[in-house]
């Protein structure tokens, strides 16, 4: 067997057991679930973060919001990380909740239930406590939280074009570094800016980048990577291969900051010197004019710490409304179907753009809710930018009418602008429709009149059309009755399904009837009459000869099957017909005796049985 | 003269057939007081009423989701989360669009530190009810047949017309695939709760001494797998590396009533 053959197998079967081996490594992972507080005592005014760590899987089910009350604790991201060491193979989701304290006190975040890997575990319940006073900011301890890439950014597979090797040895410092560029250093907590992340590389070495761009620490929040930009650029006369990292920061404890250098992990080529003794020209001629022995070389690529400086948010002039919005933003809202059915309910959606924290924001406050039922909204977020820092954040409400309506309820918004360094209430009017509660009548939409009689009374539930209760945890009035099964699952409706298949083929077949009848019938049925029609004309004779003999002939071809006999018999009736149409006589009357051969030859009496 | 009442009866029992109608029970007098006495706050008095309403002839093939939605209500003030979050999803599974049922469901199961399911199951069915999407879409599936048929045996075949009688089929009887599919009511059947006041642990082989291979919280849906007399081998889902294991039946509930009416 040829090596190159020996060789291609060999791959081909490595990367067969690396495909097979990867997915069981993955599988066959332990997975272990943890929870940890950022700060476990904070004072009011700041926020703390919670992250739980699901080790051993790359997906898991946690809940949106914890309930503790007094705290307000909201999921605002995820992050993946998926490690290989050795051939062994480990993944693990961070979780990270905004942990925002509504009073002071002593509190403790019960285990949350996480499902991965289709099982089920908890974590353990945490003690957090919230004080009045503001405490001294002690700088946090310095640690790696390491941000994942998203998959489908080229870090790993980042390999920069292949450069001829220089022969002189490169200067390490210029040969790779990083720069990291924030905009504002003072920021308030929950603020999110923009942070920017460039690595460069000398293009002249053959780079590959191994890994994760390594950035932030405890205290701040960083949002995701999307791709990298790759561009070119020149500096000091060399050219370097740029990797460009935007994405957003926010921080979560007010004082004083130090993030550590953002680092990316790479290997690059480094051409090296020949052994001694082989430093000779000949050598190099022999290598193909390489100028030595290349050498990889492990490098961890850093930028230049950063020092942020994070304000709390001022308690002072702190709206009722206020749940953790920091940003610029404006509210607009709409009524889906402003004209409900009696007891249908409404939807008011509330949408609010600009920029700023969406993942960290909590509702709108509804006002004028006399007379209405509402249910905490579903959210949905509308990202402008590929960090997700603009953008409009829909809140569905869902409301019922426990009285005829002509107005929807108003909305309440409030938001800290660090610009101004101002909270800012915005306000939306209520909008108009017309919905009633389920058995009343709904309000004349001409007049607005509501009826003067009360609405009878749904106790029964024989006037609702869909049953609500009167306030939340109230029982429901009124009893519907519906089957366990699903329309597949009982008789009736395959009975019905059936007697559809049955009526259909009725309908096809009854078509195909009348369609067969109006083009008159099948074609042997058609066969027959044309044969019984030229036999009653050819026997009454009351036609000139020239359509006898045509007749003659159409019913030779009819009646007799191919033979020697019928080729005749064609041949003569087509040479009579000839002469008499070329002739005169093809419109005179066929003479009796001349009338009598032509039936005799086509077999044909007045007395003889039907053609078949 | 006959044709009218022949008629009505006929549609009536199209209506039956395809159980669009809701049949309408007389509302006991028990079930109205049970309700004034679970708004005024008396839980542990109407718990029983509720119970005995659901042994009721009425709810032998049927269901109300008003009842199990109210005796929800009526164990979530005695403090019974777990029996709580079972009547829930009974009522949920009768009328999955049955909001206050859903927001209830997501309280409990909060307060029990489940996470809420939410998917698109869940969500497309808090807009239509699945019965709709079955049976609308099945008549919507048919008329388009029906169009097609008659499309087809015309002198003229307009090709417009049954590009339409085709997405009619095609979207009909799709729809009522795809609430078959999302129907909880499909899987009912091999799901149960699990009712017991602690964790439920999960064993290698049915028996009481066998090793354990994991533990579930109280609340927990789990599917049914197979039955060996008294224990059930359960799943925690679907997807391969689900949890899976010997329980004792007396530790779950069915989430179909075992009597259709009462559990």
């Amino acid at each position: 067997m040829k090596p190159f053959r020996i060789i291609k197998l060999s791959a081909f079967a490595l990367i067969l057991l690396t495909g097979l081996l990867l997915p069981s490594r993955l599988h066959a992972a332990d997975v272990s679930v943890s929870a940890e507080l950022s700060h476990p005592q904070i004072s009011q005014g700041e926020m703390a973060e919670l992250q739980i760590k699901v080790s051993g899987a790359q997906q898991a089910d946690v809940p949106q919001q914890i309930q503790v009350n007094g705290l307000q604790i909201r999921l605002t991201g995820q992050s993946t990380q998926v490690q290989m060491v050795n051939f062994k193979v480990t993944s693990s989701v961070v979780y990270s909740y905004i942990v925002m304290p509504l009073r002071t006190g002593n509190f403790t975040i019960p285990g949350v239930t996480v499902m991965a890997d289709g099982r089920q575990f908890r974590t353990a319940e945490l003690s957090f406590s919230v004080d009045d006073s503001r405490m001294a900011s002690n700088p946090p301890p310095p640690s790696s939280s390491q941000m994942a890439l998203p998959p489908g950014i080229p870090m790993p597979g980042f390999q920069q074009q292949r450069a001829r090797p220089v022969q002189q040895q490169p200067d390490e410092g210029k040969l790779v570094f990083g720069e990291i560029h924030c905009p504002k250093k003072t920021l308030y907590a929950g603020e999110m800016t923009p942070v920017e992340i460039r690595y460069y590389f000398d293009a002249r070495y053959p780079v590959q980048v191994r890994g994760r761009v390594d950035f932030g620490c405890e205290g701040i929040l960083v949002e995701r990577f999307p791709d990298p930009k790759q561009t070119r650029e020149d500096r000091d006369g060399i050219t370097y291969n740029v990797l460009t990292f935007h994405s957003l920061l926010s921080a979560v404890k007010p004082g004083s900051l130090d993030v550590a250098p953002a680092k990316l992990d790479c290997e690059i080529e480094i051409p090296g010197g020949l052994p001694p003794g082989f430093d000779d020209p000949v050598f190099r001629q022999l290598m193909g004019g390489q100028p030595g022995i290349s050498q990889s070389k492990q490098v961890t690529v850093k930028t230049s710490g950063l020092h942020l400086e994070v304000l709390p948010l001022p308690k002072e002039g702190r709206p009722e409304s206020f749940a953790g919005a920091v940003g610029e933003f404006d509210i607009d809202s709409i009524v889906s179907n402003p004209h409900p059915a009696a007891g249908d309910p409404a939807n008011l959606v509330v949408k609010i753009g600009g920029r700023g924290n969406f993942k960290g924001m909590g509702a709108p406050v509804l006002t004028q809710t006399e007379g209405w039922r509402s249910y905490p909204p579903n959210d949905k977020f509308d990202s402008s930018d590929e960090l997700s820092y603009t953008g409009v954040k829909s809140f569905d409400f869902t409301l019922i009418a426990q009285q005829a309506q002509k107005e929807s309820p108003g909305c309440e918004f409030s938001y800290f602008d660090p610009t101004t360094a101002k909270y800012v209430t915005l306000t939306s009017k209520p909008l108009p429709l017309v919905a009633s509660p389920g058995g009343a009548p709904t309000v004349d939409s001409g007049t607005g009149a509501t009826p003067s009689s009360p609405p009878p009374s749904n106790s029964t539930g024989q006037n609702s059309t869909k049953n609500v209760p009167a306030k939340e945890g109230e029982p429901l009035p009124g009893i519907t009755l519906r089957s366990w099964t699903t329309p597949m699952q009982r008789s009736e409706f395959l009975i019905a399904t059936l007697a559809m298949f049955v009526a259909t083929a009725a309908l096809a077949g009854m078509l195909a009837y009348w369609k067969i009848q109006s083009q008159g019938g099948t074609a042997a049925s058609r066969r027959r009459k044309q044969i019984a029609e030229l036999r009653s004309l050819l026997i009454g004779g009351s036609v000139d000869a020239g359509a006898s003999y045509e007749a003659a002939l159409e019913y030779t071809e009819l009646v007799l099957p191919p033979s020697e006999k019928r080729d005749d018999l064609l041949s003569g009736l087509t040479a009579r017909r000839d002469l008499l149409k070329y002739g005169s006589g093809a419109s005179l009357p066929l003479p009796a005796l001349e009338h009598r051969d032509l039936l005799e030859s086509l077999n044909l009496t007045p007395s003889s049985p039907k053609a078949p | 003269m006959m044709k009218r009442p022949l008629l009505q009866l006929f549609f009536r029992l199209f209506l039956l057939t395809l159980s669009l109608d809701s049949i309408r029970a007389g509302l006991p007098e028990d079930f109205a007081s049970a309700n004034g006495k679970l708004s005024s706050g008396h839980a542990d008095e109407v718990l029983s009423t509720y119970k005995t309403l659901l042994t009721y002839p009425e709810f032998k093939t049927l269901g109300s989701a008003e009842i199990w939605y109210n005796r929800g209500l009526a164990e979530m003030q005695t403090g019974d989360a777990v029996a709580a979050s079972l009547s829930f999803r009974r009522a949920l599974l009768l009328d999955p669009a049955l909001l206050p049922a859903r927001v209830e469901l997501s309280k409990t199961l909060g307060a029990l530190g489940i996470p809420v399911p939410n998917g698109w199951k869940e969500r497309s069915m808090q807009s239509i009810h699945p019965e709709t999407m079955i049976v609308g879409g099945a008549v919507i599936g048919w008329i388009g047949a029906l169009a097609l048929i008659v499309l087809l045996f015309q002198a003229s075949r307009k090709k417009a017309l049954i590009v339409l009688a085709l997405t009619l089929i095609v979207v009909g009887h799709g729809t009522s695939l795809l609430g078959t599919m999302a129907d909880p009511r499909r899987t009912a059947r091999h799901q149960a709760v699990l009712t017991a006041k602690e964790a439920v642990t999960l064993r290698a082989t049915p028996a009481d001494s066998a090793t354990e291979s994991g533990k579930l919280d109280p609340g927990t849906l789990v599917n049914i797998l197979s039955q060996n007399g008294a224990w059930w081998y359960v799943s925690t889902g679907t997807r391969s590396g689900a949890l899976q294991g010997w329980i004792h039946s007396n530790t779950a509930t069915s989430l179909l009533p075992s009597s259709k009416g009462s559990s």
